[in-house]
């Protein structure tokens, strides 16, 4: 009885086991997600919210946050002149470097691009190289060019040249920061630009020439419109690594180009300020999504306007 | 040069690629220059040749423990990240569930936070936890920071796999597993190779995360660069940078070798 019983069971379960290969055919597909979904979210989407709460936090004398919810922290961002120097120096870095290395990153993509395969090999090389050496090794490499004073390479080349009969005052201003961040991110705007060129069809701009266009029109109006995804994409890349930059500010900037980034550290090492520091955090974030918001509104509307 | 750029046009385009090279190399050379000169204070221009510098550093106590430490932790970001990163890639190709574009959006969104927040936010929740060990919270922080290296490589080599031949070794009795590990890794085994060589540099030149989590105790290669840029003032600092530059030059070549470069970063 109970031996058929069983072979019941088992020729009932069969189908079963069918359905149950079957489904496990397409179930763990997303399941294998899951691990590091658990992982992100609790090792960094808990702690950014955890971060953005006590921004609006206090801080008793113990170093404990708790109540009362308060906006003061970014009120003292805006109304301390000190601070919200800090911020418009964050802005202004940022946007000049980005739009220095666009201009700068033009050519390099476009010869990068369309030049014979070897010198395409040698530049690509020499961009991304530098990308994997270790930031403050560029950062100190700066240092020794920019030195202030006659032993900086800058300035025994300026002198050795009677270019400038002095020394000149590079290191610690914002333009040694500028060309700091502009060495340490220019690949960022390089490889998208390239990647957007390179998928220009050459027959549109074969057509332009032939039907009479100069070298310079051509660009213009052929070239330049159809590389624009490369270009807001590297912008977007470069201005949001140059604004969230601690490393290069700390060795070129000095006292007098501080960043949010090293005004952030400042507030946590030294003034133990966590809600303070906190707050300029979410305001460096606010930042850099605002900025990719808007390149991701534009890259949108370009594609709808080239589909129509 | 072919006939697409002439005259004027090309002129100004070769100049600027030149000098934008130059620019790139110039801070490198001179601290790899500045590291053999035979002088007690860096200077420009180098003097003499010595190697006494790379003696020193590298009968630097402190310098080699950072440099234990960073391999370390840059073998255990890559494994972890991997380990975390291929079956999520795989989940986002292959998966077919609601949300699927939401997931992929918050898995690489690492990438567009600023890292030093990232660090900041979790120095925080990991103290309130009573985290205490250094070497785990960098690990968990480096974690963080290079899984959507690896998501974005194996999702792009993901993508190019013929499941066709999946099909072929299921048919032919392989079971999934098996399919996987014969059939499927093979193909994706570049863009895997890239992910995890590019979360070992990650990992070993990451600032931002690791300034927040190491201690006196743990510091990581970056950091005790960036304290002895402030403290010494001797070629030992450029021999040190430029050991530095050497092993990341062998990280680039090996990345070229094993997929191309401009593929590994256009991923």
């Amino acid at each position: 009885m109970t031996t058929s019983d069983d072979a019941v069971a088992i020729l009932d379960a069969q189908p079963e086991i069918r359905q149950g290969s079957r489904w496990r055919l397409y179930l763990p597909a997303g399941l294998l997600a899951l691990p590091l979904l658990l992982f992100l979210t609790y090792f960094f989407f808990y702690p950014a919210i955890t971060l953005l709460l006590s921004s609006i936090q206090t801080q008793n004398s113990q170093g404990i946050i708790g109540r009362p919810f308060t906006l003061a922290h970014y009120a003292r961002l805006i109304n301390v002149d000190l601070y919200s120097r800090v911020f418009w120096n964050t802005l202004r870095i940022s946007v000049i470097t980005s739009a220095l290395a666009t201009v700068l990153a033009y050519p390099v993509a476009l010869v990068m691009v369309k030049s014979r395969p070897l010198v395409t090999r040698i530049i690509t090389l020499i961009v991304i190289a530098p990308l994997v050496v270790s930031v403050v090794v560029r950062g100190y490499g700066w240092q020794l060019i920019l030195a202030n004073g006659p032993k900086g390479m800058l300035n025994w080349i300026l002198m050795t040249l009677h270019i400038t009969d002095g020394p000149v005052s590079v290191l610690y201003t914002e333009i040694a920061v500028v060309i700091g961040s502009l060495h340490v991110f220019f690949p960022m705007m390089v490889l998208p630009l390239a990647s957007a060129l390179g998928k220009i069809d050459p027959n549109l701009e074969d057509a332009a020439r032939m039907l009479g266009a100069p070298w310079w029109k051509v660009f213009l109006r052929v070239t330049l419109p159809l590389s624009m995804p490369g270009f807001v994409a590297g912008f977007t890349l470069v201005f949001s690594l140059t604004a969230g930059s601690f490393v290069i500010p700390a060795i070129l900037g000095g006292a007098s180009a501080i960043m949010l980034g090293n005004l952030i550290e400042q507030q946590i090492f030294v003034v133990y300020d966590w809600p303070f520091g906190a707050a300029i955090a979410v305001i460096l974030v606010g930042v850099v999504f605002a900025v990719n918001g808007f390149s991701m509104w534009l890259l949108e509307g370009r594609r709808l306007r080239r589909a129509s | 040069m072919d006939e697409r750029f002439s005259g004027l046009g090309a002129f100004i385009l070769y100049a600027i690629t030149t000098a934008m090279m130059i620019f790139i190399l110039a801070p490198l050379l001179l601290v790899m220059a500045v590291s053999v000169s035979d002088s007690y204070f860096v200077t420009f221009p180098p003097q003499g040749f010595t190697l006494k510098w790379y003696a020193k550093v590298l009968g630097d106590r402190d310098f080699l423990e950072a440099m234990r430490l960073s391999i370390l932790l840059a073998l255990g970001t890559t494994a972890g990240s991997l380990l975390f990163g291929v079956p999520a890639a795989f989940a986002l190709v292959r998966g077919n569930f609601v949300g699927l574009a939401a997931i992929k959006g918050f898995l690489l969104s690492p990438l567009i936070f600023p890292s030093l927040v990232t660090g900041l936010a979790l120095l925080q929740v990991l103290t309130k936890l009573g985290s205490q060990d250094a070497r785990l919270n960098l690990l968990i922080g480096h974690i963080v920071v290079t899984s959507p290296y690896v998501i974005r490589t194996v999702v792009t080599s993901l993508q190019l796999v013929d499941e066709n031949l999946e099909d072929a070794a299921r048919t032919l009795g392989a079971n999934r597993l098996r399919t996987f590990w014969r059939v499927t890794l093979p193909q994706i085994a570049s863009g895997v190779a890239a992910g995890g060589l590019f979360a070992f540099m990650v990992s070993f030149d990451n600032y931002p995360v690791t300034m927040w989590l190491a201690n006196s105790e743990y510091s990581p290669v970056p950091l005790v660069l960036m304290r002895q840029l402030v403290n010494v003032f001797d070629p030992s600092v450029p021999a040190m940078s430029t050991i530095i530059i050497l092993m990341a030059m062998v990280g680039v070549l090996l990345l070229e070798k094993l997929v191309g470069l401009r593929r590994a970063l256009a991923a």
